[in-house]
């Protein structure tokens, strides 16, 4: 029966519309004239009442129920086309089929419905369309473009099957229509009377009303505005029937519960739910009954996402946020009126009037609210691919989103509910913490830009509301445009105190990390650092959710570039190495999905992965981050290697760097390096020849510099490090080949002043890192002997080698006899000895320097470049064993020192890691 | 010279009684004009009730024998307040005055309550009257009254808020009359109930740390012993902490205190760091000093440093406090300070040094060179230098002083033996016993 409905043209629809605007002026004019004049349009409405109709009710209620089912995929098939989404219509597509041959069951019959055919000639014209318009097609999403292909054949192959029928239906679309119109006319008697009462018949109709509209957006697509509206107005009219002043609480009251319970239930059209709901808060009688409908309209337009991984429609996310703000204003305008998802409130409470004078309390949640709709926006930005007109599109609408929080915001902080103010300031946070100041200006401007456009939007508004006359006006109370200080810092500062004082624990880390975030963008690492140290994220993070450790990650990662543009090399290589020791970067820093050869990931695990990504425009670039690691790596790592080349026991200051560099020893061809790493290799080589100028060449040579604000300051830095670190390399290396070297040859060579080459020279005299001193009259070093002989060092070898069989005796016996727990302080002390001992010695005296920064005064804020370990997330497994790696680090550290305090675990730890 | 005044950043921190004899040293070393202060110092006096010492700076301010009028009223007001006051505290003010029956008193809080409840009809309110009357004494400036009535106070006090408070204003009521070894008692029992104290919010703790160490600034550099336990205090953890976290500017005074200290050598190594981290958060010429000599060895930049250390020593209040010698003032801070930096850069130099021209060296140590031979030759007498005069060339030549090679190996091997021997040992023992079992 309902193939009736469906064989109608989109041509038509035309007329019908000004009929039905004929009854609009006809007002109360009454039901039968209506009908009559417009009995094209109420058969259309006849087209799920059958039911009701008792003749053959038995025969056709099985039929009906496969009519139902194909209609509704039709229904799904055009919002598909709606949203020009060819992966789901593609699906539909399928299932269409899938239900033709049911329905074709049902029937006995072999006449194929008429429905399908209609629906065939559309998804046909609506293929020709998307191939024409080559513009389109260009900018789909890859998948989506398959799909269109694949549909593509399909249909081909589909059609042919059908092709007459087609041909007929083409020549003459209503041919089957006219067969039922008297039948259709007495029905309509029916359903006239009982328009109200019937909840589900409404819902239908109206969705009738909607595909009609469809129908017409894709015969032409010019007049889909006018239509648009009028659809509004067709659906307005239901209640218009009735004279305005029939209409009250209680009607209004009455629909809108019905509304609601029918949401989730099989069949109801989520969008068409949307525009009920919608509508029904024109003719809310009470603000608090607008503001109750607005609730369930927001409650709706969530609903319409799709899915969990999906994102929102974009417009209904418009949509969304305008009805947040429409409440907003409601709530300001009736200060009385108040929000609340603890007490289930009264029955009628939304009864009471604008001129109510206690409290009206209203069932909603506004942070809840505000908190989905900014996962929804996070969510579109995931699936957007960044590349796209469309993610661009997509960042525009960020202030939109920043104004209701602002004004959500404001609104609690005036009602005193100042935890929850807290969420929605974290909120604004996120959003804000990770843009330079050019983005923040940036946004600033379109901000201001955006504002400008509005009023025009505004304007067509106005007029809208002036046709369907609401009766609860609401004026616009709440800024629609957010205001932003001069620079991001202010804004994170009047946030981030707000969250302090009193957000809850996860509100305030999270505002802790974005404000570190922040400062270290703004290259004030002291900052940044001190507030680390001093919240104690480090140890605690593990405990936390992923997404906060991801955010910690990515602040350490932040931090590190920070402290490598200001010149803290040791400190920036602290930061950043953990993050490189699993080679597992992307992962950490949810900026990619690394593919690991030894371990497949479930499907769960990766969508999981997935929906926890960083959106592309709040990446931090992952070649830069590389460079700048392997570049503190090699300016730490260099000068080490060559002090210590011929011990035995030297400590790694950087295992992933020498790593690599051994790789790239063991290659017999070394081609000119291609990406960072082959540059930084190549620099490492010629840096440990005390080659600067080649080394400076190489790194300045990658165009990853261009990233930086300040490049031209931060590679003067580099070039001075650089200079530094050849002149320390040189002499570590050479220092055996000379008995005196003069300041001139040095200054010459590595072009540094005097003064400057004094200073590190008598830093690492003083340190022991080179035995000689200066021979003050005649401005040279004089090397003394200490350069061990062949068989000196070798002897050294030998007792470190001597003291380690013995220490592992000690553990062997140890572990057989029990261990007595009388017997392992004394190792420890003896422990203790031997490594103060090689510490005096020829050992590891160079990394003792760079840990000794790391005690930085006190149980605070110590062990800073030994602190930061980025967290493993992921997989469960894998998080255990970074777990274990962890306690094994900290057991060793334990073992090592027995006065360890707290200060010092945090460096034993990587210690503990490294040895 | 104003440049490395401390004043504006340490008044905040302090009493407002406390920062007279701050302004009072500015004043007499004219750093800022008189007109200023002056009205620094009525505007401190505002806030407090020694209404006549405000009365007399704003006639010689203005030089005018007329008083504003509302210093008049203030006056009035003042005056009967302190009646009031007077009048509430006055039964228990006369009990304590009559020494018999102070006497009576015992250890036990609880029973000194009760007894003077029942027999002299003195309640908490009373008790309550004799801290306000104590805080009013203060405020008026008279210190020695507030000060007794304060220690009664506490005495009697069960309220542990109000006991710190009491004890807060009794600290600064003997700093204030300058009896240093009382004030550093008071100091050190302020200083346990803090660290003890588990406060509402870390940050009200360090805010506490920060205002006792600026207190104790005066005590410090006016006790004879002041030097060394400034560093005790300062240098431990939770103080360094609260210093750079808040008030990195009281480093100038844990640096100063360090140098002229000679023997806090392993905690110096500890500081050096400190004042190489903080370096970007605060700086003055007695940090960049250090900072040359031990972080940087720039020892032209440390010798003009040393200059601008004696400028800012004897601008300070606290470090260059004067002494009065018959007719001569010195600052003893100030040439022990010099002398000790003097022979910090001497020491470092000759470190990485084999042979220095004499010249040079005194040039840097601003010395001249009988006087600096002089110092050398006391230096290596004492065998705190080894090294040698070469007179003829000018130089002082430093005895090499590496460590032999066979040396350290034997030092590395010695251990080892008396290890295996106790192995051996374990071994044994472990296998006698298990026999036995």
């Amino acid at each position: 029966m309902a193939s009736k409905f469906w064989t109608q043209g989109g041509s038509d629809t035309e007329e019908e519309e000004t009929d039905i605007e004929d009854e609009i002026e006809n007002g109360g004019a009454g039901e039968t004239t209506a009908a009559a004049a417009g009995s094209r349009y109420l058969q259309t409405n006849a087209s799920d009442s059958d039911d009701s109709d008792g003749q053959k009710r038995v025969v056709r209620s099985a039929k009906d129920k496969r009519f139902e089912e194909m209609a509704s995929t039709v229904d799904q098939m055009k919002n598909a086309m709606k949203i020009n989404d060819w992966v789901s219509l593609q699906e539909s597509f399928d299932k269409i089929n899938k239900q033709l041959e049911k329905v074709m069951r049902v029937t006995e019959s072999d006449r194929v419905p008429n429905l399908y055919i209609k629906c065939l000639v559309m998804l046909e014209d609506f293929l020709a369309e998307a191939l024409a318009n080559k513009e389109a097609k260009k900018k789909m999403s890859s998948s989506n473009h398959k799909a269109l292909n694949a549909m593509k054949q399909k249909l081909k192959k589909n059609n042919k099957q059908y092709e007459e029928l087609i041909n007929k239906y083409r020549e003459n679309p209503e041919s089957e229509e006219e067969k039922f119109e008297d039948e259709d006319e007495d029905e309509d008697e029916d359903e006239s009377g009982s328009e109200l009462e019937d909840p589900s018949q409404i819902a239908a109709e109206s969705s009738d009303e909607d595909d009609e509209g469809e129908d017409m957006d894709d015969d032409d697509a010019d007049g889909a505005w006018e239509k648009k509206l009028s659809k509004k107005e067709k659906l307005m009219d239901r209640e218009f029937k009735k004279d305005p002043s029939e209409i009250t609480w209680d009607t209004v009251n009455k629909k809108f519960k019905e509304v609601v319970a029918a949401r989730g239930r099989k069949g109801t059209g989520k969008f068409e739910q949307v525009e009920q709901l919608t509508f029904l808060t024109k003719v809310a009688k009470t603000p608090a009954q607008k503001l109750e409908i607005l609730f369930s309209v927001i409650s709706a337009q969530f609903d319409v996402n799709p899915g969990l991984s999906g994102h929102m429609p974009i417009n209904v996310w418009k949509k969304c946020v305008q009805n947040m703000l429409v409440i907003l204003d409601i709530l300001v305008q009736y200060p009385n009126i108040v929000v609340d998802d603890m007490v289930e409130p009264d029955e009628n409470e939304t009864q009471k009037g604008a001129d109510y004078d206690g409290t009206i309390r209203v069932w909603g949640n506004l942070v809840a609210f505000l908190e989905r709709i900014d996962n929804e926006f996070f969510k579109s930005l995931q699936c957007i691919d960044p590349h796209t007109r469309e993610y661009v599109e997509r960042l525009r609408d960020e202030p939109l989103f920043l104004v209701l929080a602002q004004n959500v915001q404001e609104y609690l902080e005036r009602i005193g509910d100042l935890k929850s103010a807290a969420k929605v300031a974290l909120r604004r946070v996120e959003l804000v913490y990770y843009k330079p100041q050019e983005v923040y200006d940036a946004m600033r401007k379109l901000a201001e830009l955006s504002e400008d456009g509005e009023k025009d939007g505004d304007e067509t508004k106005v007029e809208e509301t002036r046709g369907t006359s609401a009766f609860v006006v609401t004026p616009e109370l709440v800024s629609r445009k957010p205001t932003f200080p001069e620079n991001s810092r202010a804004l994170m500062d009047i946030l981030v105190t707000l969250i302090y004082k009193s957000g809850d624990e996860r509100t305030k880390a999270r505002a802790m990390l974005c404000d570190i975030y922040h400062h270290a963008l703004f290259d004030e690492f002291s900052i940044a650092r001190d507030l680390l140290l001093m919240s104690h994220l480090q140890d605690n993070i593990q405990h936390m959710d992923v997404s906060t450790q991801i955010l910690f990650n990515r602040a350490m990662a932040q931090v590190g570039l920070c402290a490598f543009r200001v010149g803290l090399i040791a400190e920036g290589h602290g930061c950043l190495s953990e993050l490189y020791s699993g080679g597992r970067v992307k992962e950490l820093l949810a900026q990619g999905v690394s593919q690991s050869r030894y371990h497949e990931k479930t499907p769960e695990q990766e969508r999981l992965e997935r929906r926890r990504q960083m959106p592309y425009h709040m990446h931090i670039n992952l070649e830069l981050l590389e460079a700048v690691h392997l570049i503190c790596a090699m300016l730490l790592e260099v000068p080490n290697m060559a002090a210590n080349s011929l011990d035995a026991k030297r400590k790694v200051i950087s295992k992933t760097f020498s790593r690599l560099l051994e790789v790239s020893e063991r290659q017999p061809f070394t081609g000119p390096p291609e990406n960072v790493r082959d540059h930084v290799m190549a620099a490492t080589r010629a840096l440990c020849k005390g080659d600067f100028q080649k080394a400076f060449d190489i790194i300045n040579s990658l165009d990853v510099w261009k990233l930086l604000r300040n490049r031209e300051s931060v590679l003067e830095m580099l070039k001075a490090k650089i200079k530094e670190e050849a002149l320390r390399t040189y002499l570590f290396t050479y220092c055996s080949s000379y008995d005196t070297l003069g300041l001139d040859q040095l200054t010459r060579m590595f072009d540094l002043s005097d003064a400057q080459i004094h200073s590190i020279v008598s830093k690492m005299l003083v340190n022991e890192e080179l035995h000689a001193s200066w021979d003050q009259p005649t401005r040279c070093i004089i090397f003394h002997d200490v350069e061990y002989s062949r068989l000196q060092a070798l002897a050294f070898q030998l007792t470190e080698k001597l003291s380690i069989l013995a220490e592992s005796n000690e553990r062997a016996v140890e572990a057989r006899t029990g261990g007595g727990g009388l017997d392992l302080p004394l190792r420890r002390r003896d422990n203790q000895e031997y490594a103060a001992g090689t510490a005096g010695g020829g050992g590891g005296r160079w990394p003792d320097l760079s840990y000794g920064q790391g005690r930085q005064g006190s149980s605070g804020r110590a062990a800073y470049t030994g602190g930061g370990r980025p967290l493993a997330l992921g997989q469960a497994s894998r998080d255990r064993s970074g777990q274990s790696r962890g306690y094994s680090g900290r057991a060793g550290s334990g073992m090592r020192g027995s006065q360890m305090d707290a200060s010092a675990r945090m460096v034993s730890l990587n210690r503990g890691v490294r040895g | 010279m104003a440049t490395y005044d401390l004043t504006p950043r340490i008044g905040p921190n302090l009493d407002r009684h406390l920062v007279f004899p701050l302004l009072e040293f500015l004043q007499e070393r004219q750093l800022y004009p008189d007109e200023q202060i002056l009205k620094a110092k009525i505007e401190l006096l505002n806030k407090t009730n020694m209404v006549d010492y405000a009365m007399d700076i704003h006639k010689s301010l203005y030089h005018t024998d007329d008083v504003p009028q509302d210093m008049v009223e203030r006056r009035v007001e003042v005056v009967a307040r302190l009646k009031a006051l007077e009048d509430a505290a006055a039964p228990l003010v006369t009990f304590l005055q009559n020494t018999n029956a102070v006497q009576e008193l015992r250890a036990d809080k609880q029973y000194n309550l009760q007894m003077l409840n029942d027999r002299y009809q003195i309640g908490p309110d009373q008790i309550e009257a004799l801290y306000q009357y104590a805080k009013f004494q203060f405020e008026c400036g008279n210190y020695s009254g507030a000060a007794d009535y304060l220690y009664q106070y506490r005495a009697l006090c069960t309220n542990s808020e109000r006991s710190l408070s009491a004890l807060w204003g009794k600290l600064a009521a003997e700093i204030l009359m300058q009896n240093w070894d009382i004030a550093l008692e008071e100091l050190n029992r302020l200083k346990e109930i803090i660290d003890s104290k588990s406060f509402s919010s870390p940050l009200n703790q360090v805010q506490s740390r920060i205002w006792l160490m600026h207190w104790s600034l005066f005590i410090f550099f006016n006790h004879d012993n002041g030097r060394t336990q400034i560093i005790d205090l300062f240098n431990q953890d939770k103080y360094l902490n609260a210093i750079q976290t808040s008030a990195p500017h009281l480093l100038r005074y844990l640096a100063t205190a360090f140098i002229v200290n000679k023997r806090r050598r392993p905690q110096f190594k500890e500081f050096i760091k400190v004042i190489q981290q903080d370096q970007c958060s605060y700086k003055d010429p007695i940090t960049e000093f250090l900072a040359c000599v031990y972080v940087n060895y720039e020892f032209d930049g440390a010798q003009k440093k040393m200059k601008e250390c004696e400028e800012v020593i004897l601008n300070d209040p606290f470090l260059g406090k004067r002494v009065e010698e018959g007719s001569f003032s010195t600052v003893p801070l100030k040439d022990e300070f010099l002398e000790n930096a003097r022979l910090f850069i001497f020491e470092t130099y000759c470190r990485i040094h084999q042979r220095i021209d004499m010249g040079v060296l005194f040039e840097k140590l601003n010395l001249n060179y009988e006087e600096g031979e002089r110092w050398i030759v006391n230096l290596i007498r004492n065998s705190k230098l080894d090294a040698k005069i070469d007179s003829e060339t000018g130089t002082v030549i430093m005895e090499p002083n590496q460590p032999n090679v066979y040396e350290q190996l034997i030092d590395h091997t010695k251990a080892l033996q008396g290890r295996t021997y106790k192995l051996v040992g374990q071994l044994l023992e472990n296998a006698q016993a298990q026999p036995a079992r």
